[in-house]
């Protein structure tokens, strides 16, 4: 079990070094991808089968493509198929494919061996345990969960809001500033 | 949840309430008068709702939630600066070029944030506060988004704060990892099972103050202050100087005497140093500056320094101390920022001191109440600063704390020098006619004008005659 704590560590330090070491931004998500899968792992090996999964869906999954649509979608332009045959040159992907093949390997191999609880240290934590202390002791925690969100919300819709203006640039009022 | 519970919970659910009420208001499309007054309508509720709850403290709710005498006088102070902030709010929006309404839904959920650190006794409600508190200023902040100033104080305070953050969460991971309870009291415990604390407490501990220093801008993490001050909108600036450091003041007080955390020789010698630090920083910094907003900023920095001294003690006077320094200090700085507001224009704020020459001569009014707010803010008798940092003395020497009352005292000389400058170049320069512009909102300029004068009042009111208030707080914190 340590053993394969420590290769995880290992990936997932090293991943994130090279995610505040890249240049180009997808480059540097693909090896987010990758830490935060191996973060997964960490968290199945500490007995959190759900949190792993949570990290998967929601930061490997949904965040992560969020992010690599925004940018693709900002790089539009007739030279962008170009550039992106450029970046899929073998050296760009093989870094993060290596790394996640490790961890996959090793989310096999403990899928695998699975020891029935070895080490008693370790207590698994499942789903309904995760939903009885969110939706009992932490219920208000959760709620001002919401109101977080929400005060993200509105700032973002704030700040990212464009202003309408359909005036000539001619007749454009000159004192607004 | 019982009914109880969402009972002693009235002045939060009252907030959350009314951030959701407010934006149901701006999508039907009313107007900013509207929009304004019916926030300082559900404002004066929440304000009012505290007073209707004290007969349950004091109330927790396990785990994450404690309402007592303290936490409802915080909370009181935090609703009632952001009453002021609001009512400032419609002259300086008004004239602006950006739509004001989203503002007044964060000014909500910033508050909601702050009260909610206010009334916290477990990691996981301060943070969530906390995280309620910075999210929401990021956007009010760089609200004027076409000023360069503006975005640059948000894109500033959201890189440190969430900085800061991932040290607080790293503190709070060690301590859990040491103590194995994230609320204060179980964190007390178990801390007494063990005899001699691990260095991994401790340096939980430290990280914990780096990153609440951060959220109080206390030296040495006081860099992004002055620039933030400045390139808020002002009465985001007044609601920063006050409200989001009360909250986060209250928390710590609260964690730190829970866990009596001064027992540890180490930690006693940082916050010491912290507070050495941050009085003479603070003061120093705030000399050579030309332009007010700065100024204030860096006076907010000192006066954080003068809590600390009061904080330090950690017995029953230093609660008092802190608290009705928290009150003086709230008046006069939502008075300065007050009227910065009301002088500031279209274009741009009233922030570059030559724009305060003769204003004596020119507005008797609003430079009377300027001058008032700094003297007190120097702590100059018959003013409530003076008796605010009159108590905090008391405090430290109290409990044998004489070289950081003594560098209190040696600072608060340097402090007298940039207050006063101020108030000299609104004496100065000759009665020149200036053409008096009309305003285009006469009712809330008076209104404005009105609350400042209480305000005014409120100052003399509580330096002369201290009594009423400090019995009403030993009568809430007992």
């Amino acid at each position: 079990m340590d053993t394969i704590f420590y290769i995880t560590a290992a990936v997932s330090v090293f991943a994130t070094l090279m995610v505040i070491t890249r240049h180009n931004p997808v480059h540097a998500l693909l090896y987010l991808i990758v830490s935060l899968l191996s973060l997964s792992v960490i968290f199945y090996l500490l007995g959190a089968p759900f949190a792993a999964l949570l990290e998967i869906i929601i930061y490997a999954g949904a965040i992560m493509v969020l992010f690599i649509f925004v940018i693709m979608l900002l790089n539009l332009g007739k030279e962008t198929a170009k550039q992106e045959k450029e970046w899929l040159k073998p050296r760009i992907w093989v870094g993060p494919a290596f790394l996640s093949l490790i961890v996959f390997a090793e989310l096999f191999y403990l899928i695998y061996t699975s020891v029935p609880e070895t080490n008693s240290a370790i207590q698994t934590v499942d789903s309904k345990m995760v939903a009885v202390s969110l939706f009992k002791p932490y219920i208000l925690a959760v709620e001002l969960a919401a109101m977080l969100l929400m005060a993200g919300v509105v700032g973002a819709a704030h700040i990212g809001q464009h202003k309408k203006s359909n005036l000539h640039r001619f007749l454009k009022e000159t004192d607004d500033l | 949840m019982s009914g109880n519970d969402f009972f002693a919970l009235l002045p939060l659910l009252v907030l959350a309430g009314s951030s959701v009420l407010i934006m149901l208001l701006i999508a039907i499309r009313l107007s900013h008068r509207i929009i304004q007054r019916s926030s300082s309508f559900l404002f004066l509720i929440a304000f009012l709702s505290i007073f209707y709850i004290q007969k349950v403290f004091p109330y927790s709710l396990e785990p994450l939630l404690i309402v007592d005498g303290f936490s409802a006088f915080i909370m009181g102070l935090i609703i009632f600066s952001s009453i002021v902030v609001n009512i400032l709010s419609y002259i300086y929006f008004e004239e602006k070029e950006e739509s004001p309404k989203e503002y007044y839904v964060l000014l909500f959920l910033c508050t909601l944030g702050a009260c909610v650190m206010a009334v916290s006794k477990h990691f996981v409600s301060l943070f969530l506060g906390l995280e309620i508190l910075t999210v929401g200023l990021y956007a009010l902040m760089a609200y004027l988004r076409g000023r360069n100033k503006s975005i640059e104080a948000g894109i500033k305070y959201l890189v440190l704060a969430a900085f800061s953050s991932a040290f607080l969460l790293f503190g709070m991971a060690l301590i859990y990892l040491e103590t194995g309870s994230m609320e204060f009291t179980q964190i007390a415990k178990n801390l007494d099972t063990i005899q001699i604390p691990s260095t991994l407490f401790i340096t939980g501990l430290g990280m914990m103050l780096v990153g609440v220093g951060f959220k109080l801008a206390v030296v040495p993490f006081h860099m992004w202050a002055a620039d933030v001050y400045q390139g808020a909108p002002v009465p985001i600036t007044a609601f920063i100087a006050t409200a989001s450091k009360a909250g986060v003041f209250a928390v710590l007080l609260r964690f730190f005497n829970e866990i009596d955390a001064f027992r540890y020789n180490q930690v006693l010698w940082t916050v010491t140093f912290i507070t050495i630090a941050t009085l003479i920083v603070g003061n120093l910094l705030a000399l050579q500056q030309k332009n007010v907003k700065r100024i204030l900023a860096y006076s907010s920095i000192a006066h954080l320094g003068y809590l600390l001294v009061a904080f330090i003690p950690g017995n029953t006077l230093s609660l008092y101390a802190v608290s009705f320094y928290l009150l003086a200090y709230f008046i006069c700085t939502l008075t300065a920022f007050g009227v910065i507001t009301l002088l500031s224009n279209k274009v741009g704020d009233a922030e570059d001191i030559d724009t305060y020459k003769a204003l004596f001569w020119q507005n008797p009014l609003l430079a009377f109440i300027f001058s008032v707010s700094l003297i007190s803010l120097a702590g100059i008798p018959l003013t409530a600063g003076f008796i605010g940092k009159f108590y905090i003395l008391l405090a430290a020497l109290q409990s044998g704390f004489w070289l950081i009352a003594l560098i209190l005292v040696i600072t608060s000389v340097f402090g007298l020098y940039y207050y006063l400058r101020i108030i000299t170049v609104m004496f100065s320069g000759n009665k020149i006619k200036v053409a008096k512009d009309v305003n285009p909102n006469p009712i809330f300029y008076a209104t404005s004008l009105i609350t400042l004068f209480i305000l005014t009042l409120l100052t003399i009111g509580i330096g002369v005659f201290p009594a009423g208030i400090m019995r009403l707080i030993e009568h809430l914190i007992r």
